[in-house]
């Protein structure tokens, strides 16, 4: 376990101090200031329509961080040939897959939460009231966040950093019109496209498992069964994505 | 003569082969046409050849980062793979670049802990007063020079104290100050008793430090043995590189067999 914390400490130093990380949170805190001056758009549901734009935008920027640092996570060592010292050392490459998955996990965890008490307090600025509610947001974000590096670390193990993020990207909005697709399948009448549009719902990620922003921002009541199933299902779509990782790494030859 | 005959066999390759095509639609190029040689306990040995002969090719299997085709490679009687040969290695690649974020003591501190060294941090500050780097320590690697990051490689190839240390092309690339700081760690280090495994294009590093030699080229074994016997062979300070002493070779050759090359 100390081999996987050194990976894990080292990934989350790399990444912290890359300074597009700077950049992305800049931008990422003037959108959540910009909802503030929403309100003449809102039709009089400015209060609400603060709330869903934040959680959006906090939401936006874990997926938006954790593609641009993931996509070259595990590649630019395999190309930069940092990985042959580590690779040398006493080290299981399952140790790394998991190091470098927990050290930018961890980190996007901690900039979406900061995110998160930012659009709190702009909302007690603005109406002198928490609403801690919508912390309730985090967990899934993060399950949003853990599902997509599982995808990058798979692409990035062996493609180039430039095709794991189009993955990343692809694998994002395809993750959010599951719900689309799903209907495509019901309604179609050919039988080969349905098929094959079952076996892309069921096979690809379901991200919409994750989007609870607008119950939340709305303050409506959460169904008890549809959040076990979402916490199961990012979970254990993450830990299947880790194993095949690491099978994928493990026969990686570096020429 | 053969003082190490009795020892055992650090690292042991027989036969390798290895070929590799850069593109699917590419034929397959042949890197090693059957390497065999042996490296004993205690000796340095110095794996010479031109660019594109091999001896990369070949530390990456000795490390374990490719398998070869065919043949065999054991280190300490075990797998490349094996984590218990691994816990016995140092390693430095060639032209390396580290993480650039870090500062040198956290760099070798992760790799004093994924070396399962329990203390780790006194051995980190001793290893970077050693190679010069103390006052360095933290700085972050991208404001390291050349002969700084090659000495901090190095550094992190003997972080755990290992009995066998590879070192791809140490030497390349520095200038006469950095490699004397570099030629001195390695003869400190055979001092200690440590194996050491290097490669190199340029004879005289080789000559300063090694006990024997290989020189590899296209793939082949082409001369091993001490560094005495192959002097006296006709290899010599005076003619510089390897490449000098191989186009020799080659005319030699031609004139032999009165061939027209």
């Amino acid at each position: 376990m100390h081999r996987v914390l050194a990976i894990f400490e080292n990934t989350f130093k790399e990444a912290l101090r890359q300074r597009i990380l700077a950049l992305l949170g800049v931008f990422a805190l003037l959108l959540i200031v910009v909802s503030v001056f929403l309100e003449p758009f809102a039709l009089g549901e400015a209060s609400k329509l603060m709330r869903d734009f934040g959680l959006a935008v906090t939401s936006l920027f874990g997926v938006l961080t954790t593609i641009i640092i993931g996509s070259a996570l595990i590649h630019r060592d395999i190309e930069k040939r940092t990985i042959y010292t580590v690779l040398s050392k006493p080290v299981r490459r399952g140790e790394i897959v998991l190091g470098k998955y927990l050290g930018l996990g961890v980190l996007v965890a901690l900039l979406v939460l900061a995110m998160l008490l930012i659009h709190q307090l702009i909302i007690v600025v603005q109406e002198g009231t928490f609403e801690l509610s919508l912390l309730l947001v985090f967990p899934f974000a993060l399950l949003e966040v853990s599902v997509i590096l599982g995808i990058l670390l798979l692409f990035s193990s062996f493609s180039s950093s430039t095709m794991t993020s189009i993955m990343g990207v692809i694998f994002y909005v395809a993750g959010h019109a599951m719900p689309d697709l799903k209907l495509f399948a019901e309604s179609t009448r050919v039988e080969a496209l349905k098929h094959i549009a079952y076996a892309f719902y069921y096979l690809l990620p379901n991200l919409s498992n994750f989007n609870f922003r607008t119950d939340l921002a709305y303050n409506i009541p959460l169904a008890a069964d549809q959040v076990i199933f979402s916490v199961c299902y990012g979970i254990l779509y993450t830990l299947f994505l880790l194993y095949v990782t690491t099978l994928v790494f493990e026969h990686r030859e570096f020429k | 003569m053969c003082i190490f005959k009795a020892m055992q066999a650090v690292i042991d390759l027989k036969e390798i082969k290895r070929s590799f095509k850069n593109h699917f639609w590419q034929r397959k190029k042949t890197v090693l046409e059957g390497i065999s040689f042996e490296i004993r306990e205690g000796e340095v040995f110095g794996f010479l050849g031109p660019n594109g002969a091999g001896k990369t090719t070949t530390i990456k299997i000795i490390t374990g980062l490719i398998s070869p085709d065919s043949g065999s490679v054991r280190i300490f009687g075990m797998s490349p793979h094996s984590l218990r040969a691994k816990q016995r290695i140092g390693f430095l690649p060639e032209s390396p670049y580290f993480y650039e974020h870090l500062t040198g003591y956290e760099f070798l501190k992760i790799h004093a802990v994924l070396s399962n060294l329990k203390m780790h941090k006194e051995r980190t500050c001793t290893l970077l007063e050693r190679v010069g780097l103390k006052e360095a320590m933290h700085v972050q690697l991208r404001s390291y020079s050349r002969g700084m990051l090659q000495r901090i490689g190095i550094a992190q190839a003997m972080i755990g104290s290992p009995d066998l240390l590879i070192l791809d092309e140490p030497l390349t690339g520095l200038d006469p100050i950095g490699r004397k700081e570099i030629k001195d760690l390695i003869l400190e280090e055979k001092n200690r008793g440590t194996t050491i495994f290097f490669s190199s294009h340029i004879l005289p590093d080789a000559e300063a430090v090694c006990d024997r030699i290989g020189i590899v080229i296209d793939g082949r074994i082409k001369e091993i043995g001490e560094m005495s016997t192959l002097l006296s062979k006709g290899l010599s300070a005076d003619r510089i590189t390897l490449e000098d002493w191989f186009v020799d070779q080659v005319k030699a050759t031609t004139e032999k067999n009165g061939t027209i090359q």
